[in-house]
């Protein structure tokens, strides 16, 4: 059963210039999957984000979310989806500096209006977790960039959504914490079977996940599925993208290599 | 395309960016031009325009350049705060300071120069209609429009060097920025919320002291009280804004079943740092819009005061002396002269006072005779007096004394005499101003007066009564000047006798009500002129201050709102969560202002209940409602506003 599914989905800015940003794409999330979404710039893997994150409408086409069709919703009730079912983490990790890492942290159930006993219960299992516990009475600029997109993946978690969407979340990490960063994410997929979609550039991080799925030009180019040895996936996500750039396979892709 | 181009490109197709620093500009010219325009206004003679000396016009006018020149910098660095990004990219591909100097300096030239244009304009254009507004009020025949090169060139002059030095300072003296930081924007936001507990108790108790000490001012205390009060209150708004409000902020946040509520925390967190970074700009509104209350709560008491005056002081000339005063024969004969002269009609009557010791309060009483009374009555056309032997009645010195006396009756024997009256009446109207007559006053029959024969007890070391002449004219306004030498002589040595508290020398005293109105009339135009000047001008900037502030942050803002959004906070919320943001900025800063002005009037009432019985309540009340809507209509506009730009 797939938590969730993108039929045919098109999305078209209208405007001065009309861009085709999504065209007729088609794929499904399982429940528990670890899904990387690649692809060069531009090929509209935002969007796609931006239309799962239910804050943009698909122009044709319908995502069902465990057979809730967003489309159908007010915006009100698209709100109180997105702060049940969803939970974020950004790239620039987007924590909000006024508030100190725990408050950060339960901000998405204090907007759900739970009570202080589940946010601190939630909180202290969680911090413990993920090893937050001797800064959460600090402020976001007090602390370093992995920590803080940790922080993140805890907000993200902290109401227990049924999927987590990320975007980058390693783009503004160094190579150390990216690693700690995946490996978190890949640990809370296995522990916890929460699924999970990342978009991202990085082919090192893509290959944490179980399934890869390329895009371009906002239509599905190809997708490959994680087997036994991650050094092998790595190799065989490269000569992806190498052909996603559209030059013989070997070729230097247009995105970034590690 | 020329360098000079590229920044008036830059303006032209920019506006909307720069829409709030031109209408800015514009209004506080528009006013200054209007101003000017009345400054060197022909009808101006020695000084005066009507009864308003100009010089309080040029004071004014001055506060208002510091002000505005003020205004002009605090928005221009707010301006360029919000374009930080824009001059940024500017500077990465290679412009030199130099240039972007150049740069922001024919922007706002051209921007400075269009409001000054535009300002003068539309100034010119509305002279007309504000000077007759300014007509009605100083009551002049005529106030024509003129043109003189004047106003024009004071106007040019003092806009141009303002925007020219500002443009000038904020470049130059702006603080050196890493281009990296401009292009992203600090990666971190400070965020330090410091304060001290002492400061914020200390700002709380310094305003508490000095709400008490108004409320326990009298007219012996006022002069101390002036120069004290104000050093309080300024000083405690500083720290309660600076540390107070920190504090309390920190009190909630400790508390998490209160803070960890609902989009409460958000807010809460979001309130300190506003206070935080903008304390001492709030702090500045707050004494600002104080000042604004006060000007225009004034005005409204002068004009209760004056629309009352011809009712409690319903004499045009009153003369009082001592039973053996040399001058009376002369000092009257040379009024009713004057009188004559000028052509005014008036009825004088002559009263003749006598204390009496009442036995009743042991006191001294003054009693009036029945048909003396009767024939100020008559000339009133007020209702006749008639009263039968051993009958009185109480004369009111008040409005409230009415009230009070009319359901009193007093059994009391005049001691000297053995005369007994009861007094159960009181004449249902103000005869005398509250300035000539005691407290104690009766009228009694002819029959009862003729019987007065003993003078008072304590003669002849007190006067044993006096002897009252009053002009009934129905043109008292008219007659200001009658009597002006007595007139001179007398405020001389109450003056006098008010510094030493000495008893008053003179035989003879006298008021000229017309003359008293004058001069009260004069002060009600002059602060209706200025302080409406004052108070508009303050209130718009109170109002931009905010705007500004609001402007620059935008940004940070749109991007807060943003991840919100994604995690899901309905349209609702959103709003709520604007308002949450925007209404202490807006209303806390009122507030402390109405609370300010509040105990000013306070005092202010219970000093004006010694020579005047006026209430003020109503009037005061009815200006701060009027502020409050229109702080809450701009409210209104930039909630508004502002849902739309992060809702975006």
């Amino acid at each position: 059963m797939p938590i969730l599914q993108i039929e045919d989905v098109t999305k078209v800015y209208e405007g001065k210039v009309t861009h085709r940003a999504l065209n007729q794409l088609t794929f499904e999330v399982e429940k528990g999957e670890f899904l990387a979404v690649m692809g060069p710039s531009g090929s509209g893997k935002s969007t796609l984000l931006n239309l799962i994150s239910t804050i943009d409408r698909p122009t044709s086409g319908e995502i069902i979310f465990n057979d809730i069709k967003p489309q159908n919703l007010n915006s009100t009730e698209l709100a109180f989806f997105r702060r049940r079912e969803l939970g974020f983490v950004f790239q620039d990790f987007n924590l909000l500096p006024m508030l100190t890492v725990e408050e950060n942290i339960v901000l998405p159930l204090t907007l759900d209006n739970q009570t202080v006993e589940v946010m601190e219960q939630r909180l202290a299992s969680l911090a413990k977790k993920l090893d937050l516990t001797h800064f959460l009475q600090k402020r976001p600029n007090e602390i370093s960039g992995g920590q803080a997109q940790r922080v993140a993946i805890a907000r993200a978690l902290i109401h227990e959504p049924s999927m987590i969407l990320a975007d980058e979340p390693t783009g503004n990490l160094d190579s150390n914490s990216s690693r700690e960063v995946l490996e978190l994410l890949s640990k809370i997929n296995r522990e916890r079977q929460a699924t999970i979609i990342m978009v991202t550039h990085d082919p090192i991080a893509a290959s944490f996940c179980d399934r890869v799925l390329f895009i371009k030009d906002g239509e599905f180019f190809n997708e490959i599925h994680r087997d036994d040895r991650r050094q092998t996936f790595f190799q065989r996500i490269l000569n992806v993208l190498s052909l996603l750039g559209g030059g013989q396979v070997g070729d230097l892709s247009s995105i970034r290599l590690p | 395309m020329t360098f000079h181009q590229f920044a008036y490109r830059n303006v032209i197709r920019n506006i909307r960016i720069y829409a709030a620093f031109f209408m800015a500009s514009f209004f506080s010219v528009f006013v200054f031009f209007i101003y000017s325009m009345l400054l060197f206004h022909p009808k101006i003679e020695n000084g005066y325009l009507g009864n308003v000396p100009i010089f309080w016009m040029v004071i004014a006018e001055i506060i208002l350049v510091v002000f505005s020149w003020f205004f002009i910098f605090y928005s221009m660095k707010a301006f360029l705060e919000a374009r930080a990004k824009e001059f940024a990219i500017l500077l990465h591909l290679g412009m030199d300071r130099q240039q972007l100097s150049r740069l922001v300096f024919l922007e706002t030239m051209m921007i400075g120069a269009m409001s000054i244009i535009l300002g003068i304009l539309f100034g010119y254009s509305f002279s007309k209609f504000f000077f007759m507004i300014v007509r009605e009020i100083l009551l002049l025949d005529d106030l024509p429009l003129y043109f003189s090169f004047e106003p024009f060139l004071l106007t040019i002059a003092v806009y141009l060097s303002a925007f020219i030095l500002v443009s000038l300072i904020s470049v130059y003296f702006a603080p050196e920025r890493r281009i990296i930081d401009l292009l992203y924007g600090p990666k971190t936001q400070e965020v330090s919320t410091l304060y001290t507990k002492r400061k914020a108790i200390l700002g709380i108790v310094l305003i508490i002291l000095g709400y008490v000490l108004s409320l326990l001012t009298t007219r012996t205390t006022m002069i101390l009280f002036s120069i004290c009060i104000p050093v309080l209150i300024t000083v405690g708004t500083y720290f309660f804004f600076m540390d107070t409000i920190q504090y309390i902020v920190d009190r909630v946040k400790s508390r998490k079943n209160v803070y960890w509520k609902k989009s409460r925390m958000l807010s809460i967190a979001e309130q300190s740092i506003t206070f935080k970074k903008n304390g001492k700009m709030f702090f500045v509104m707050a004494m600002v819009t104080t000042l604004a209350f006060l000007s225009i709560g004034l005005l409204a008491t002068l004009s209760s005061y004056t629309s009352q005056y011809d009712k409690l002081n319903p004499l045009g000339l009153i003369y009082k002396g001592h039973i053996d005063n040399p001058l009376e024969l002369r000092h009257i004969s040379s009024l009713v002269a004057e009188l004559e002269e000028q052509g005014l009609s008036y009825h004088l009557t002559r009263f003749t006072v006598l204390k009496q010791t009442s036995s009743f309060t042991n006191y001294e009483v003054e009693v009036f005779r029945e048909s003396d009374i009767n024939s100020l009555l008559f000339s009133y056309g007020y209702p006749m007096v008639r009263l039968s032997k051993g009958e009185g009645m109480f004369i009111p010195y008040s409005e409230e004394s009415i009230k009070q006396l009319s359901n009193r009756t007093v059994h009391t024997v005049l001691l000297e005499n053995k005369v007994p009256i009861t007094i159960d009446q009181v004449y249902p109207e103000i005869i005398f101003p509250s300035s000539i007559i005691s407290l104690n006053s009766i009228v009694i029959s002819d029959e009862d007066f003729a019987l007065l024969d003993r003078p008072y007890m304590g003669y002849p070391e007190e006067e044993p009564g006096y002897h009252l002449y009053t002009f009934d004219i129905p043109q008292w306004v008219e007659a200001a000047d009658i009597g002006y030498k007595i007139q001179q002589v007398v405020a001389a040595e109450s003056s006098k006798v008010e510094y030493s508290k000495e008893k008053y020398p003179l035989p003879y005293y006298f008021e000229n009500a017309g003359l008293n109105y004058s001069f009260l009339l004069a002060t009600y135009s002059l602060f209706t002129v200025v302080g409406l000047l004052v108070a508009a001008v303050f209130l718009l900037a109170a109002g931009s201050f905010i705007y500004f502030k609001i402007h620059t942050n935008l940004e940070v803002e749109r991007k807060k709102f943003d991840v919100l959004r994604r995690m899901g906070i309905s349209n609702k919320e959103l709003k709520s969560l604007v308002t949450k943001h925007l209404m202490p900025q807006f209303f806390l800063p009122l507030g402390v202002a109405l609370l300010h002005s509040l105990f000013a009037f306070f005092a202010l009432q219970s000093i004006l209940k010694n020579f005047a019985n006026v209430s003020i309540a109503k009037e005061v009340v009815f200006s701060f409602l009027f502020l409050t809507i229109i702080e809450l209509i701009y409210f209104m506009l930039i909630r508004w506003r502002y849902i739309a730009y992060v809702r975006e």
